[in-house]
C-alpha cells in the first residue's frame, strides 16, 4: 500500500516538475509582458527599463535557473500586476474554486444517486425516461449560455437571486446550479447504469425471492455497489472542474483560480500563470492519489501492489 | 472527463457482426428520442455539406440598418425567419454555415486525439522500456496544463487559424484515449494469442498492429462517439472566452458569444446558436445512450421484448 | 460530514454577508457601491493613467498639483493655487496652504519633491512617467510652499503635465510599488480584497466635505452585468456600459469620453503607399451605417483629437462615403501599375471597444465590395501591440490596423508626434514637411501652438489620407436613481467621489 503511494506520489512530483517546466518556457513564447504592463505610449527606454527591471532582458535558461533556484527557496516570483507574491494571489484565490467546486460535486452526487436509483427501479418508465432526458440535457447544455441566461431570469427579470459576486448563501445558488449541471448529468447516467446491473444480479434476485422489501433493495444492496464507478466518474470531474470553473467564475465575477488564471495569461504576468498552475496541478494529483485510496476502503478486493 | 462505462467495449463488435444492421434499425425506430436525434443530426450534417453553397453569401452579407432584426418575421425573407445578428446578417445562414466549422472541427479533432492517443497508448501498453513511462507522465501533464493557456499560446505563437484551433483541442483530449488505450492493450497482451503470435516469431510491431489494435479500436470509436459532444462544447467555451476561433471565422460558440452582450435586447442573436450546440450535444448523448442499450445484452432485452411483444 | 462542511461554508457566508452590508457608514454619510469593468491592477499612485487604477483612486485618494478642464484643455489649480513660467526652462508652482496626507504628514514643497523623485527613481515602473516622454526634472523647494521645476528643453505645458503626478505622502516606500497609496483626497483607502476595493471619507480633508460617506468598488467584466446590477439597486453606478445595455434613459447617460478609433494605414508598404489608395480605403465605408454600431450620439472623426483638445481643427471634413468614388479611384491606381490586387492584412485586437470586431467584419466586407482583397485578422493584446510599435515586425505586408487613442490630457502634443513624425512611436509613414511643422509646434505657445496644430492636422488628413479616422467615440454610464451625477471628457480616467450628490 505504501510502496504504492510513494511510486504513485513520486510520479506526481515528476509530472509537476516537468509541467512547470513546459509551461515556463511555453509562456515566455506568449509575448512580451513590457507591451501590456505599460502604457500604449511608453518610451522604448521604460520598456527596456521593465525588462530590465524584472529580468525579462536575460537569455531564457538564466531566466529558468533563477526562477528554479528561487523555487528552492520557495519563492514563487512576484506578480507583475499585484506588486506582491504570486503564491499569495493563487493561494488566495484557489479555495474559492475548492469550496465552489467540492459543493457542486456533492450536491451533483447526491442528487444523481436518488435520481438515477429512481430511474433504474423502473427501467423504461415514464419517470425514467424523463430523468434521462433531463440528465442528457444538463450534460449537454454549454454552461456560458445557461449561467447568462440565469442571470437574466432570475437575477434581472424575477429579481430573486443576485446578479453575480460573492457574500450572502444566495450568492451560491446560481453558480453552482451551473457548475452542478454536467456532473448531475454524467452521474445520473452512471448510477441508473450500474444499478439496472446491480438490480438483475443473482443476489438481488435472491434477495428479492427472499421477500426483502424493495427500497430496501435499491438502497441497501444495489446502491452499495453502484457507488464505486459513481467516485471514479465524480473524481474525473472534480478534476475538471478545479482546473475549469473559468466560465462560471468569469461570467459570476467569482474570485476564484480559473478567473485568475485566464486574467494572468491574458495578461503575461508570468510568476502568477505558474504559480496558477502549480496550485491546481497539486490539488488535482492529491485528488487523484485520494480517489485510489478511497477505492481501496470501500473495495477490499482491489490491493495496489507495488509492481 | 468524458464516462466510458466498461460494457462499451462490447458496442463495436454487435455493430461489426452481418445481418444485425436491420435489427438495429428496429432498435432505433422503436427508440422514439434515439429516433429523433438520428433524424437531426442527419439533417444537420446534410446542411453542413450543402448548406453553405446555397446560402453562404447570405451569411456575410451586411444590414446595418437592420441590426438585430427580430425572429418569427417573414417579411425579409425565409432566411430572416429566425432574425438577424448584430450587423443584421441572417441568423439561419449563419447558423448553417456555423455548422459546417463547429462539426468539422470537432471531428478533426476527434480523430486526431484518437489516432494519436490510439498510438501512443499502444506503445505505451505494449512496451515495457522507458518511454512508455515518459508517455505517461506526459499524460499526466497534459491532463493539468491548462487548455487556456495552450489555446493561447498557439493563437499567438502560430496565429489564429482553424487548423490551430483542431491542434489545441486534439493535444487536451489525446490522454483519454492514450489511457483507455493503454489499459486494454495491458490486458489484451497476456492473452493466448499475443502469446501464440509471440511464440510464432512475429515482431512486436506485427502483433500490435494486427492483433492488438483491431481490438481496442471498437472501445476507441464508441468513445469518440461520445467525446464528439464533450468537443464541441469545450471548442465553444474557447470561442465564447475569446480564445477560440476568431472573426471572419466563426462556430456557433462564437455566434453566442457575439449575441452574449444583447441578451437583455435581442435574446435571439445568443439563443439560436446555444439552442443548436445544445439539441447537438443532447442527439449525440442520446444516440450514444441507445448504444450503450443496444450494446448491454442486459438491457437490450428492453427494446426487442418490446418491439416483439403484441399489443 | 462533507455536506455538513459545505453548508456550514454556507451558514458562513450567509452570517458574513449579513453584517456586510450597513446602509450608513460610520462615519455618517451614504454607503454607495460602484461596479467597474476591470478589477485594479494595484492602487499604485504612480499608474494613475491606466483607466482601472485611475478610477479609484484619482482625486478621490490621491491629488495632483494641477486638473484639467475638460471643456477647453487648460489646466487648473488643485494642490497648486498658481503657477508661473520663470524662465524658457523652469516653472515656479505656489502650493496650496493647510492640506494634510491622510496619515497626518504635511503636504508641502519638500513633499512635491518627494513625490517627483520617487516617480523618475526608478526602482519601480512608473506609468505615468510615460506622459512626460524624455523630460527630465530638476525639483527645488523654495520655501515651504513654494517650489521650482527645471527641465532640460523648453515645456511649455509642464503645468498640465503636471496633471498626472499624484502626490503621496512621504512616508511611502521609494523603492517599490505600493497598494496601499496615502494621498491628500476626501477619502482613504480601508480595504483592497481579491473582492473589493472600500473607500472611506477622510475627516482632514482641506476641501469641502463630500455627501458620500463610504464607497466601495466591486468589478465584472460583462457589460449586462453591471447594468443590470444598477437596476436591481446591487450597486449604485457603473461608468461603463456598452451601447446596446443603454436602454433607460432616466439612468443611462452617454458621455464623450475622449476616445478617437481608426484604422491605422501603413503608408510604407504597396498598395497602400498610393495616395488614392488611400483615400478610397476612406471613402468606401458606409459610415452612417456604422455609426449604428457605436450609438446615435457619436461623432463622426476627421482627426485623432478630439474637440476641447488644444490643436483640435474643427474645419477639416472627414470623408463621406463614396463607393463609385472608391472603385474609380483604384481603377485609375491600377491603370498606374499600383498593384492594387494585394492581399492586406486588416488586424484587429479582441476587445478593443464595444462592437469592435463586429466594425472590422463590416469594414471589409464594404472594402471587398469596392474590389478590395481583406485577410482579417482579429489578435490578442500582445500580439496586436507588435504592430502598432516600432520595430515593427519583419515581412509585415500591407496592414491596416484597428487602433482608438485616448488624449484627454489637454494638448494635441500628447497625439500628433506619436502618429505623425516620422520617429514617432506608431508612425509608419515619413513625410519631411509634417516632421518641420511638427517641431515648430512643440515649441509654439498659446495661439500659434494652435494654429500650428491645426495644419498638421489639416495636412495629414487632406492632402496624405495618411489614415482612417472613424469616430469620437461615446461611453455610456448607468446611474442609480438616487445618486446626481453626470459623467464627462475625463471619466475613462477618473470618478470623482466627492462630485457624486444624493438625489433628495
Amino acid at each position: 500500500m505504501f510502496g504504492y503511494l510513494g511510486k504513485r506520489a513520486l510520479h506526481s512530483v515528476v509530472s509537476v516538475l516537468g509541467l512547470l517546466v513546459l509551461v515556463f518556457f511555453l509562456t515566455r513564447l506568449t509575448g512580451d509582458p513590457s507591451y501590456l504592463f505599460l502604457p500604449l505610449d511608453a518610451t522604448p527606454q521604460a520598456r527596456e527599463a521593465f525588462s530590465t527591471l524584472h529580468g525579462f532582458d536575460q537569455p531564457l535558461h538564466i531566466q529558468f535557473f533563477n526562477y528554479l533556484g528561487d523555487l528552492l527557496h520557495l519563492d514563487f516570483g512576484e506578480s507583475l500586476r499585484q506588486n506582491r507574491s504570486a503564491m499569495e494571489v493563487a493561494l488566495e484565490a484557489f479555495p474559492q474554486t475548492l469550496k465552489l467546486a467540492v459543493l457542486a460535486i456533492f450536491l451533483a452526487g447526491a442528487l444523481a444517486l436518488v435520481v438515477g436509483s429512481l430511474a433504474a427501479a423502473k427501467p423504461g418508465s415514464l419517470f425514467d425516461r424523463f430523468a434521462s432526458l433531463v440528465s442528457l440535457a444538463g450534460a449537454s447544455a454549454p454552461d456560458f449560455w445557461i449561467a447568462i441566461v440565469g442571470i437574466l431570469v432570475f437575477a434581472v427579470s424575477l429579481d430573486l437571486l443576485p446578479t453575480s459576486g460573492t457574500g450572502s448563501a444566495a450568492h451560491w445558488i446560481m453558480p453552482i446550479g451551473v457548475l452542478m449541471l454536467r456532473p448531475f448529468g454524467l452521474l445520473v447516467q452512471v448510477v441508473r447504469g450500474t444499478m439496472i446491473g446491480a438490480l438483475s444480479s443473482p443476489y438481488v434476485k435472491t434477495a428479492r425471492a427472499k421477500g426483502v422489501r424493495r427500497q430496501k433493495i435499491i438502497f441497501s444492496h444495489a446502491l452499495r455497489n453502484s457507488l464505486l464507478p459513481v467516485i471514479t466518474v465524480a473524481g474525473d470531474l472534480a478534476t475538471s472542474l478545479v482546473n475549469g470553473a473559468v466560465v462560471v467564475e468569469s461570467v459570476f465575477g467569482w474570485p476564484g483560480i480559473g478567473k485568475l488564471m485566464i486574467d494572468a495569461i491574458i495578461q503575461r504576468d508570468f510568476a502568477v500563470v505558474q504559480s496558477t498552475v502549480l496550485v491546481t496541478a497539486c490539488a488535482i494529483f492529491i485528488l487523484n492519489i485520494a480517489i485510489d485510496l478511497l477505492y481501496a476502503v470501500l473495495d477490499p478486493r482491489i490491493r495496489y501492489q507495488t509492481s | 472527463m468524458t464516462v466510458i462505462p466498461t460494457d462499451l467495449k462490447a458496442g463495436g463488435k454487435a455493430e461489426r457482426e452481418p445481418g444485425k444492421a436491420r435489427a438495429l434499425l428496429g432498435y432505433l425506430v422503436h427508440d422514439k428520442l434515439a429516433l429523433i436525434s438520428a433524424i437531426y443530426l442527419l439533417i444537420l450534417i446534410l446542411a453542413a455539406i450543402f448548406g453553405p453553397m446555397l446560402v453562404g453569401d447570405m451569411a456575410t452579407k451586411l444590414g446595418l440598418r437592420q441590426r438585430n432584426l427580430a425572429p418569427f418575421s417573414l417579411e425579409h425573407g425565409w432566411l430572416y425567419a429566425l432574425g438577424a445578428d448584430t450587423l443584421g446578417r441572417s441568423i439561419l445562414a449563419r447558423l448553417v454555415v456555423g455548422a459546417q466549422n463547429t462539426l468539422g472541427i470537432a471531428a478533426a479533432a476527434v480523430v486526431t486525439s484518437m489516432l494519436i492517443g490510439g498510438a501512443l497508448g499502444l506503445i505505451a501498453g505494449y512496451s515495457n522500456r522507458w518511454y512508455s513511462q515518459v508517455i505517461m507522465r506526459l499524460a499526466d501533464i497534459i491532463m493539468s496544463f491548462p487548455s487556456l493557456l495552450l489555446a493561447l499560446i498557439v493563437l499567438y505563437t502560430l496565429g489564429p487559424s482553424i487548423l490551430n484551433l483542431i491542434i489545441v483541442l486534439a493535444i487536451t483530449r489525446i490522454p483519454i484515449y492514450l489511457r483507455t488505450t493503454r489499459a486494454e492493450v495491458l490486458e489484451l497482451r497476456e492473452r493466448m494469442f499475443v502469446s501464440a503470435a509471440k511464440a510464432m516469431g512475429a515482431g512486436s510491431l506485427r502483433i500490435v498492429l494486427r492483433h492488438i489494435a483491431p481490438l481496442v479500436a471498437p472501445t476507441l470509436i464508441t468513445i469518440a462517439a461520445i467525446d464528439f459532444a464533450s468537443v464541441i462544447l469545450a471548442e465553444s467555451a474557447l470561442s465564447f472566452l475569446g480564445l477560440g476561433i476568431q472573426p471572419p471565422q466563426f462556430t456557433w460558440g462564437a455566434m453566442v458569444a457575439t449575441g452574449r452582450g444583447y441578451l437583455a435586447n435581442a435574446w435571439w442573436v445568443a439563443f439560436w446558436p446555444g439552442l443548436a450546440i445544445l439539441l447537438t450535444t443532447l442527439s449525440l448523448n442520446l444516440l450514444s445512450s441507445w448504444a450503450r442499450t443496444v450494446a448491454d445484452p442486459q438491457q437490450r432485452w428492453r427494446l426487442q421484448t418490446l418491439r416483439r411483444a403484441p399489443r | 460530514m462533507r455536506n455538513n462542511g459545505a453548508f456550514s461554508t454556507i451558514a458562513l457566508a450567509a452570517l458574513l454577508a449579513s453584517t456586510a452590508l450597513p446602509a450608513l457608514a460610520q462615519g455618517g454619510g451614504k454607503a454607495i457601491t460602484i461596479v467597474l469593468p476591470e478589477q485594479p491592477s494595484n492602487l499604485e499612485p504612480c499608474g494613475s493613467i491606466l483607466t482601472d487604477v485611475g478610477q479609484v483612486l484619482s482625486q478621490n485618494i490621491t491629488e495632483p498639483l494641477t486638473v484639467i478642464n475638460p471643456k477647453d484643455g487648460t489646466p487648473q489649480p488643485k494642490l497648486a493655487t498658481k503657477w508661473e513660467r520663470v524662465n524658457d526652462t523652469t516653472w515656479r508652482f505656489h502650493l496650496r496652504d493647510g492640506v494634510k496626507f491622510q496619515d497626518g504628514k504635511e503636504f508641502n514643497a519638500e513633499a512635491v519633491a518627494f513625490t517627483l523623485k520617487r516617480m523618475t527613481g526608478g526602482a519601480f515602473t512608473c506609468n505615468n512617467l510615460a506622459k512626460f516622454g524624455s523630460a527630465k526634472l530638476t525639483v527645488t523647494p523654495v520655501d515651504r510652499l513654494t517650489v521650482d521645476i527645471k527641465t532640460e528643453k523648453p515645456e511649455p505645458i509642464l503645468p498640465a503635465l503636471l496633471s498626472v503626478a499624484m502626490m503621496v505622502s512621504p512616508a511611502t516606500p521609494t523603492d517599490k510599488a505600493v497598494n496601499d497609496p496615502v494621498g491628500t483626497g476626501p477619502y482613504k483607502l480601508n480595504t483592497f480584497t481579491p473582492q473589493t476595493v472600500v473607500l472611506d471619507r477622510f475627516d482632514g480633508y482641506w476641501g469641502k466635505t463630500p455627501e458620500i460617506g463610504k464607497a466601495t468598488y466591486v468589478w465584472r467584466g460583462e457589460s449586462s452585468l453591471r447594468a443590470a446590477m444598477v437596476q436591481t439597486g446591487e450597486a449604485q453606478l457603473t461608468p461603463a456600459i456598452a451601447i446596446q445595455d443603454a436602454t433607460n434613459p432616466e439612468t443611462d447617460f452617454s458621455y464623450l469620453n475622449s476616445e478617437t478609433t481608426a484604422i491605422r494605414i501603413d503608408t510604407e508598404q504597396p498598395p497602400l503607399n498610393d495616395v488614392r489608395v488611400r483615400k478610397a480605403l476612406n471613402l468606401a465605408i458606409d459610415w452612417q451605417g456604422m455609426a449604428e454600431l457605436f450609438g446615435a450620439d457619436v461623432l463622426r472623426a476627421s482627426q485623432m483629437v478630439v474637440p476641447g483638445i488644444n490643436g483640435h481643427n474643427p474645419d477639416l471634413k472627414p470623408w463621406g462615403y463614396d463607393p463609385d468614388q472608391a472603385a474609380k479611384l483604384l481603377a485609375e491606381a491600377k491603370a498606374d501599375g499600383v498593384p492594387v490586387g494585394t492581399a492586406i492584412k486588416l488586424i484587429g485586437r479582441n476587445g478593443i471597444y464595444p462592437n469592435g470586431n463586429e466594425a472590422l467584419e463590416a469594414m471589409m466586407t464594404m472594402w471587398e465590395a469596392v474590389g478590395f482583397d481583406i485577410d482579417l485578422q482579429m489578435l490578442d493584446v500582445a500580439d496586436w501591440t507588435r504592430y502598432l510599435q516600432k520595430p515593427f515586425p519583419q515581412e509585415r505586408g500591407p496592414n491596416l490596423l484597428q487602433i482608438m487613442h485616448d488624449n484627454n490630457k489637454g494638448d494635441a502634443a500628447f497625439t500628433v508626434p506619436i502618429f505623425y513624425q516620422s520617429s514617432g512611436q506608431y508612425a509608419t509613414f515619413s513625410d519631411p514637411k509634417v516632421d518641420t511643422l511638427i517641431g515648430e509646434a512643440l515649441n509654439a505657445t498659446d495661439t500659434a501652438r494652435t494654429k500650428a496644430f491645426q495644419e498638421i492636422l489639416a495636412e495629414v488628413h487632406d492632402r496624405i489620407a495618411v489614415d482612417i479616422p472613424m469616430f469620437h467615440m461615446i461611453g455610456y454610464t448607468r446611474v442609480g436613481k438616487e445618486l446626481d451625477w453626470r459623467p464627462n471628457l475625463t471619466t475613462n480616467s477618473e470618478i470623482p467621489l466627492a462630485e457624486i450628490r444624493l438625489r433628495k
